[in-house]
């Protein structure tokens, strides 16, 4: 990894040197930091699982506890990918299930299951910026904004929390539908993970601010393995840590079926 | 009498003066100070129970005060694509405006709504993403709204003739300044009228306007004073030190509220209009005695003395009377009203510190010339028209004792029989007149909506309480059983929203719009909720995250007390009789009823201050003439007054409400006053003439009674320039005193010599007149 990141590290000193117009290597460039940082941060592997924990707490520190299995699988890097979600707490909420296939460019399809009522049904995924599970975390932020929906630009480099790191400023392409009207990301020049991001709103205001807490290599794939977004404005935080994570696992397409919804893989989410 | 005081401002009169406007003007500094408080919440103590939970219930589900932006079309409707296009664009303005809640804003392009499409797709989404292009569609927006129980009667009439904009406010005190604002953005090129209701608007406007009212209305009763004193003593420059004298007691009291760092409140702020006529009538005794004393002696010194002789007993019990009347307010349990009591009372104790001081002083230093001229005009008022009627007053009442006397106490019985018909009861809104803006929106967007004003039924529990399904029916029978009240337009609850969610995902069947069965099924539900797109702020206006707490929003047409607790009352009396499940408990809140609990404190706070001061000053009165007879016949004016024209609200229907409360304690101390002259000073006047009735009332009636009768004047004119008022209270107190004034007087000098009459020795007779002179009763009688 960390060779990776040196060598990547030297190209882009020697693009910025060589390049006639260095506002235009600098942008490519910074789609480029984007991009790696996006297939670090959602793609390691071709398939992953992970038990989640997710703490939800207000302004007034009410909290609020999700415990959840998510098991993914990739069509491959960058692409369409599939995710199941299995809810193990709280107690009443405990063996709904969630399906998701999404679609970098176009719209999700997503599935969830009713176990009271024993239903399935198709749910809205109109748009990505909705919270997920109600976190402060959206639907994009879980399972990732494709780069090319954004421009970027290479701001500074700086290092945060003793990691040296690049600072990425990423702006909605035109046309494009965005929770954010600017984003500044701090990616971790070792890793390729992102330290650090901040969201501004339509009026340039700062809305929510992500941070990794934790990282570890698992089989090989540097991972956040602890992090946290806050909503600056509702000042509440979700905690989220990650454990029993796992990578190319052999996961069945069947599992990512509406049908599959009511008899979860057992292997996969462990219960 | 010694009056040391006295002595120092005829020797030193230039002293006395100079120290009364240096410390006059040092408490002036403080009034830059001043902190204005307009939010009758604060008519509660910042920590009483209702208030508390009312910040718990705004905290634990994320709500603020709200105004209501209502677009109205009678006769076309407002749900077309032109019309809804200006609502859009209206909405996004008013998102825009500082001290708006922008996220929790309710408008058809802000609020969620939970449908299924065409492909049988679960969506939480906005109810109205942006304006429809067809008529159709915009139909449709209404249908969804109809749908949605969280949303019906709130966000549209079910006839799609009028629309609503909840908007929250950071804090009610910018509740006026953001409806001006949203009124500068409203366009009105369309054929739809906008109008801006809600109790927060109601206040903050009146605050606004308070100030206004008060910054013409004391210099109006100074100046009407000033007229009145001047057609009275005919003397610009003799009115002037009674002028002059209540302008510092007005600035001292004012500067000395602000110096001891209260605020001032729509209380404090009638403070000046109290003080001006207040302070001017003990000038009115001293000036009137003054003038006859000069006129006899020539000399301004022995004047004076004689006249603070003669007046010190019963201008100082006048005084006290007067203070202790407000200072009862301080037993009520509302603070602005015990801060007006307070200082209305230092006031008035300046004004009397003031009338031994600086009047004098003044006195002193008026030129020969001036006190001869004053002295001679004085000579006139025998011819006057007051004096005419005093005359006649005299006459009849002495003449028909009996008739007049049973004809008061018929007069008494049914104004008492009518104050058993008051009916208590209060709303902002109406503190405007019927035309004013704010109660015009009141009137159309309350005819239109299920209700502006929106009450909270909190229920609480232990975490998890509000998915139990029992729990749930219970809240659901609740809020059918308001229903059926008049007063509410329609009520939501996190039971709403659990069986709207089970009706969607049942494929839109009716029959499946019912609550859920088990405590997973609802936990789901509101779990699907935030996994559907929905926001879970919008979820936990309802219920906590926790789930240990759900808010019934309670939406009421009318703001008034008996509308909002006859509601509140119907919802006891059924969970009275309907047990809550065990470890459940349900607390009101919200600004409708936080006023019905502030204003039931004060109408049970004024009663008991009432009484207090009614028993205080009795038996002041009884040590003053040292009689319990005298006592009690003193108190005769002030009742009449108070029961005939509160018996008056009986009759008429009119409710009692907040300044009406007020006015009875005030009105108390005041009109006690003009019965301690009379009785005070003809029973001096009777012991001097030997017992004789008739030459007693012929000799009170040419001479002091011409200061009684200006003293009753300008207290009833001074507050008449409050009539002209366009806040509704004012009016009311201004009307009221003036009422309260004039009966009293009246009462006075027509009722107490008609029943003293009756029985004069018993009344003005001690045992040392009875012994020594025996005989005079013989012959008078």
């Amino acid at each position: 990894m960390k060779r990776r990141a040196f060598t990547t590290a030297l190209l882009t000193a020697c693009a910025t040197l060589l390049s006639p117009s260095s506002a235009a290597a600098q942008l490519s460039d910074a789609r480029e930091i984007a991009e790696r940082s996006h297939l670090a941060q959602y793609y390691a592997g071709d398939s992953g699982r992970a038990a989640v924990e997710m703490t939800i707490k207000d302004k007034r520190g009410r909290t609020r506890k999700r415990e959840f299995v998510i098991v993914r699988k990739d069509a491959q890097d960058g692409g369409e990918q599939r995710f199941f979600v299995y809810f193990q707490a709280p107690g009443d909420v405990r063996r709904m299930s969630f399906l998701a296939w999404k679609r970098p460019h176009g719209e999700d399809a997503r599935w969830i299951y009713v176990p009271a009522i024993d239903l399935v049904r198709q749910i809205s995924a109109r748009d990505k910026f909705s919270s997920f599970a109600g976190s402060d975390f959206n639907y994009e932020d879980v399972s990732g904004r494709h780069w090319a929906e954004d421009q970027h630009v290479l701001l500074r480099e700086e290092t945060l929390e003793e990691h040296a790191a690049y600072v990425i400023e990423s702006r909605p392409s035109e046309g494009r539908k965005s929770s954010y009207s600017r984003k500044l990301t701090w990616v971790d020049q070792a890793t390729w993970l992102p330290i650090k991001a901040e969201y501004y709103g339509k009026k340039d205001e700062l809305e929510r601010v992500f941070q990794s807490k934790a990282t570890a290599e698992i089989d090989g794939h540097m991972t956040i393995t602890a992090q946290s977004m806050t909503n600056v404005k509702k000042r509440s935080t979700s905690t989220v840590t990650f454990s029993g994570i796992g990578y190319d696992l052999a996961v069945d397409d069947d599992v990512f079926t509406e049908g599959r919804l009511r008899t979860p893989p057992r292997e996969l989410i462990g219960g | 009498m010694k009056t040391p005081l006295v002595e120092l401002s005829v020797r030193r009169p230039k002293l006395v003066l100079a120290l009364s406007v240096v410390l006059t003007l040092l408490l002036a500094l403080q009034i830059p100070r001043i902190v204005i408080d307009t939010d009758p919440e604060n008519m509660l103590p910042a920590d009483e129970p209702v208030r508390l939970a009312s910040d718990h219930m705004k905290e634990d589900f994320g709500l603020h005060d709200f105004i209501v932006v209502g677009i109205v079309n009678n006769e076309l409707g407002v749900f077309d694509p032109a019309t809804l296009g200006r609502v859009a664009t209206l909405t996004d303005a008013i998102l825009e405006i500082e001290g708006v809640v922008a996220e929790d804003v309710l408008a058809p392009t802000e609020v969620d709504d939970i449908i299924t499409t065409p492909e049988g797709v679960l969506r939480v989404q906005r109810l109205m993403e942006e304006a429809p292009e067809t008529q159709q569609e915009s139909r449709r927006i209404l249908e969804q709204i109809k749908a949605n129980p969280m949303l019906r009667g709130k966000l549209a009439s079910d006839e799609g003739k009028a629309i609503a904009l909840f908007v929250p406010l950071e804090s009610k005190d910018v509740a006026s300044r953001v409806a001006a604002e949203i009124e500068q953005v409203v366009d009105h090129s369309g054929a739809e009228q906008y109008h801006i209701a809600g109790i927060p608007i109601a206040e903050d406007t009146f605050g606004g306007e308070m100030f206004m009212q008060m910054a013409v209305a004391a210099p109006g009763a100074f100046l009407v004073i000033f007229l009145l004193m001047l057609y009275f003593f005919r003397n610009v420059k003799v009115v002037l030190a009674p002028m002059a004298l209540a302008m510092l007691t007005v600035t001292a009291t004012m500067g000395l509220l602000v110096a001891t760092g209260h605020t001032v409140h729509i209380m404090s702020s009638m403070i000046p209009v109290f003080l001006v006529p207040i302070a001017v009538l003990s000038s009115i005794h001293l000036l009137s005695e003054l003038g006859v004393r000069y006129r006899h002696s020539g000399n301004v010194a022995t004047a004076i003395r004689q006249t603070a002789d003669e007046l010190f007993v019963p201008v100082t019990y006048t005084t006290l009377t007067t203070a202790i009347g407000f200072l009862s307010l301080y037993l009520t349990p509302i603070p602005p009203v015990k801060v007006f009591g307070l200082f209305v009372a230092i006031g008035v104790a300046l004004a009397w510190a003031l009338s031994f001081t600086f009047l004098p002083a003044v006195a002193m230093l008026l030129g020969r010339d001036t006190l001869e001229r004053f002295a001679e005009s004085s000579k006139r008022d025998a011819g006057s028209s007051i004096g005419a009627a005093l005359h006649f007053m005299r006459r009849h009442a002495c003449a028909r004792g009996k008739l007049f006397t049973t004809v008061g106490a018929v007069v008494f019985a049914i104004s008492v029989f009518g104050l058993t018909r008051i009916v208590v009861n209060d709303n902002p809104v109406r503190w405007f007149k019927a035309d004013h803006p704010i109660r015009v929106a009141d009137q159309v967007l309350n005819g239109h909506l299920a209700g502006t004003y929106l009450a909270h039924l909190v229920v609480k529990g232990e975490p998890g309480a509000l998915t139990d399904p029992e729990l749930l029916r219970y809240v659901d029978r609740l809020q059918r059983h308001l229903h059926e009240h008049d007063n509410v337009g329609a009520t939501s609850s996190v039971a709403d929203v659990l069986r709207k969610m089970r009706f969607q995902l049942k494929g839109e069947d009716r029959s499946e719009a019912i609550l859920p069965a088990t405590r997973e099924e609802a936990s789901q539900y509101l779990f699907l909720y935030e996994m559907s797109g929905g926001d879970p702020e919008d979820l936990f206006k309802f219920v906590s995250p926790d789930y240990s707490q759900a808010n019934i929003w309670v939406q009421m047409r009318a703001g008034e007390n008996q509308a909002v607790s006859s509601a509140v009352d119907e919802a006891n009396a059924w969970v009275a009789t309907h047990p809550l499940p065990p470890g459940i408990e349900l607390e009101w809140t919200g600004l409708p009823y936080i006023n019905v609990v502030w204003q039931e404190k004060m109408v049970a706070g004024m009663g008991k201050a009432l009484a207090g001061s009614i028993a205080v000053v009795l038996l002041m009165m009884i040590a003053l003439f040292r009689s319990v007879r005298l006592g009690l016949v003193s108190m005769i004016p002030l009742s009449a007054a108070i029961a005939i024209t509160y018996a008056f609200l009986g009759y008429s229907g009119r409710p009692y409400d907040m300044p009406v409360a007020v006015l009875s304690s005030l009105s108390l101390g005041l009109a006690v006053d003009f019965a301690i002259h009379f009785l005070q000073r003809s029973r001096e006047i009777y012991r001097e003439e030997g017992a004789d009735f008739e030459r007693t009332m012929v000799r009170f009636y040419e001479g002091p009674a011409h200061a009684l009768a200006r003293n009753i004047v300008v207290i009833a004119i001074g507050f008449v320039p409050m009539f002209f008022s366009s806040l509704v209270p004012y009016i009311t107190v201004g009307a009221f005193f003036f009422a309260i004034m004039l009966i009293s007087g009246i009462t006075t000098l027509f009722s107490l010599p008609a029943i003293l009459s009756l029985a004069h020795r018993s009344f003005f007779c001690d045992a040392k007149c009875r012994e020594q002179q025996p005989q005079i009763a013989g012959i008078s009688s």
